[in-house]
């Protein structure tokens, strides 16, 4: 039993310049206690389809009809996109789902204490009292190795380091024990060192209390380390999934191919990087056919060119979308 | 809390220097005038008829001390405007504080009642059209706010004066009726007072809420896209309560911020308003003093007590943010 089914969700943005088609036609499903790496380039749509799963796109989004997000719930499926009110909302938005983002300091309301950030959203979705809600946030905090908790409930964003915010956000975010984590890129504004440690907690927890994580990166080390399984997005489309190690040791898809020849080697420092060639196209002028084929070193002939690639299994649970795939080749 | 009175001594310590510093440059300005008191007063009189000397000149210049060293000119003058004594006038002998009564603080008064009104209007309604969706409302706002920016104070207040003489037959002129004109102050002659004050206040506040209302709207339109409303937001946060307790909350310190630029522009809007309604206060006074009868002594204890003013105001709004805003609190207490 899965704990979310995405189904051909579609979301296009209304601006001054037209529809801009943001995600197109992403499916995937995660079950629970399962961690999976949503991994793609700026404007590949990754924090866009993220954050459909709890409706937090401005207003100017605009949902495909065809587009179902079902979240398996102990109470019973919840059909995210029938949500219209954000008084309905609430059963998924740090309910269910919990959502933790790239910049910390960001994150935090600025002239509000960490802890009355922390009570707030307790109160909202618990039955706790105010102080059984002051003492579970003082008992997360801990948890999350923050030392001195019950100082830091009562202290800023700002009187805090990146790692500790970082934390404190994770802390928050678990208090409601989610059923679904999304961290959206959670680790790529803080220092190396405390990327790690904030990953090992990331990874302590899931086991902890057993949720799903949804884990948004550009960073395939990062993915190899915390993911089961990992979905590659370009330009909208998921374009590859699979199990971690199976995507990064024999990747099917050129871009995932691309992506994983573009990450440095320290064991061979000699050798050239490897970036993927070109620059994502404009939103606005999304190429025609395969997304991916004005970047591609592999396009073999026109049925690039014009005709979108279903998916082709490459593997047991491991797919791409890429015509060479169908024709049995690999990148 | 100790920390906080420090803080707040500290600030009024720097308020006090800042006048000081100001008064020094106000009373430089006073003396960069060509001439000084005693040639102007005696040039007056001899424009009246009365022949005069050299040494009347001198004499004059002795009687009122201006044979002085500059630096001990100023300390006088200084320690004198602290106690709000600012001598005497130029040109009508006639003590400055007398002459002014309570002219300043019906100005200060009427500058603050407009202040006070562009802002009633301005926060909650430059908070709602930031967060609202809704375009009629929001261009309408857009609307009356430029012209509320476009219209003239002079204008407006020309207009609010025709209408009222066809249809009520009365021009709304002034401050004060009649007969309480030279009365003493009173409750009957404060009410008389806050009778006729309303349309200065409204004139004054009608360009400065348009001002106020872009300020405010830009301002909270920068706070709702931060990352933390959204984040609230991820956490169930809705509404009304997501609207005040985090954008519109964490938009106010730089609104604070704005008060005391905006009371010079409004004091500066004054005169021309005043003059069309021939109301007595101090900026048209300090007009008058500065460009038709050049007296120096008056335009000066104007603009110190303006200044005093806006000093005071900014006294006032340091102190607020810190009280709202933990960041400049914190920053204290360290």
């Amino acid at each position: 039993m899965s704990l979310i089914d995405v189904e051909n969700l579609t979301l296009q943005f209304k601006t001054d310049e037209g529809l801009i088609t943001a995600v197109d036609n992403v499916s995937f499903s995660l079950a629970p206690g399962e961690v999976m790496g949503l991994v793609g380039e700026s404007g590949s749509g990754k924090s866009v389809t993220a954050k459909s799963l709890m409706k937090l796109n401005p207003g100017n989004a605009v949902y495909a009809p065809e587009s179902r997000i079902t979240l398996h719930l102990d109470s019973g499926p919840v059909d995210v996109m029938s949500l219209k009110r954000p008084r309905d909302m609430e059963v998924v938005r740090g309910g269910a789902v919990s959502m933790i983002f790239q910049e910390p300091m960001a994150s935090f309301a600025p002239a509000m204490t960490i802890g009355s950030q922390m009570v707030e959203q307790l109160l909202i979705h618990t039955d706790m009292s105010k102080a059984q809600a002051r003492e579970l946030s003082v008992e997360m905090l801990d948890r999350v190795g923050i030392a001195d908790a019950s100082t830091r409930f009562g202290q800023y964003a700002f009187e805090m380091s990146g790692g500790m915010r970082q934390r404190a956000m994770i802390a928050m975010a678990l208090s409601t024990k989610p059923k679904l984590l999304i961290a959206d890129e959670p680790t790529t504004a803080l220092d190396v060192t405390i990327q790690a440690q904030v990953i090992d907690l990331m990874k302590d927890l899931v086991d902890e209390f057993g949720m799903g994580i949804i884990f948004i990166t550009h960073d395939l080390g990062v993915v190899a380390q915390t993911a089961d399984k990992v979905a590659v997005m370009y330009l909208g489309k998921m374009i590859e999934q699979g199990p971690v190690r199976e995507v990064i040791r024999t990747p099917s898809h050129p871009y995932t191919q691309g992506l994983i020849d573009a990450l440095p080697q320290l064991d061979d420092l000699d050798k050239p990087l490897m970036p993927v060639p070109g620059d994502i196209p404009s939103p606005l002028e999304r190429p025609e056919g395969c997304v991916f084929h004005t970047r591609c070193t592999k396009i073999i002939g026109d049925v690039c060119r014009t005709t979108v690639p279903s998916w082709a299994d490459t593997g047991e649970s491991h797919r791409a979308a890429c015509h060479l795939c169908h024709q049995g080749h690999r990148a | 809390m100790l920390q906080f009175a420090r803080f707040t001594v500290t600030r009024a310590v720097m308020a006090v220097v800042t006048l000081v510093l100001v008064s020094l440059i106000v009373f430089t300005l006073m003396e960069l005038v060509p001439g000084d008191c005693a040639e102007r007063y005696l040039a007056y009189k001899n424009t009246q008829g009365s022949a005069i000397t050299l040494a009347d000149i001198e004499a004059e210049r002795a009687r009122l001390g201006l044979d002085r060293p500059f630096l001990t000119r100023w300390a006088s003058w200084l320690s004198g405007a602290f106690r709000g004594d600012f001598g005497d006038s130029c040109i009508l002998r006639v003590n400055i504080a007398q002459l002014l009564g309570d002219k300043f603080w019906i100005s200060l008064w009427i500058c603050l009642g407009s202040l006070t009104l562009a802002y009633m209007i301005a926060i909650p309604v430059g908070i709602i059209s930031a967060a609202s969706k809704n375009a009629v409302l929001n261009n309408s706002l857009r609307l009356i706010s430029y012209l509320g920016l476009a219209m003239p104070n002079f204008l407006l207040a020309l207009m609010v004066m025709l209408f009222s003489t066809i249809y009520f037959g009365e021009t709304l002129t002034g401050l004060f009726s009649p007969e309480y004109r030279e009365a003493p102050w009173s409750w009957a002659k404060f009410v008389d007072l806050l009778k006729h004050a309303w349309l200065p206040i409204f004139i004054l506040g009608w360009s400065a809420t348009a001002f106020a209302l872009q300020t405010v709207r830009a301002l909270m339109s920068d706070e709702i896209g931060k990352l933390y409303v959204t984040a609230a937001a991820a956490r169930g946060i809705y509404g009304r309560r997501l609207l005040w307790r985090y954008p519109a909350r964490h938009a106010l310190g730089p609104i604070v911020n704005s008060l005391g630029f905006d009371l010079n522009r409004i004091f500066n809007e004054l005169p021309i308003v005043a003059l069309i309604l021939t109301l007595t206060e101090a900026g048209s006074l300090l007009l008058e003093a500065l460009a038709r009868s050049n007296d120096q002594q008056l335009a000066g204890a104007i603009i110190f007590l303006l200044t005093a003013a806006i000093v005071t105001l900014n006294f006032a709004t340091d102190i607020l943010l810190a009280v709202i805003d933990p960041r400049v609190r914190k920053s204290i207490l360290r």
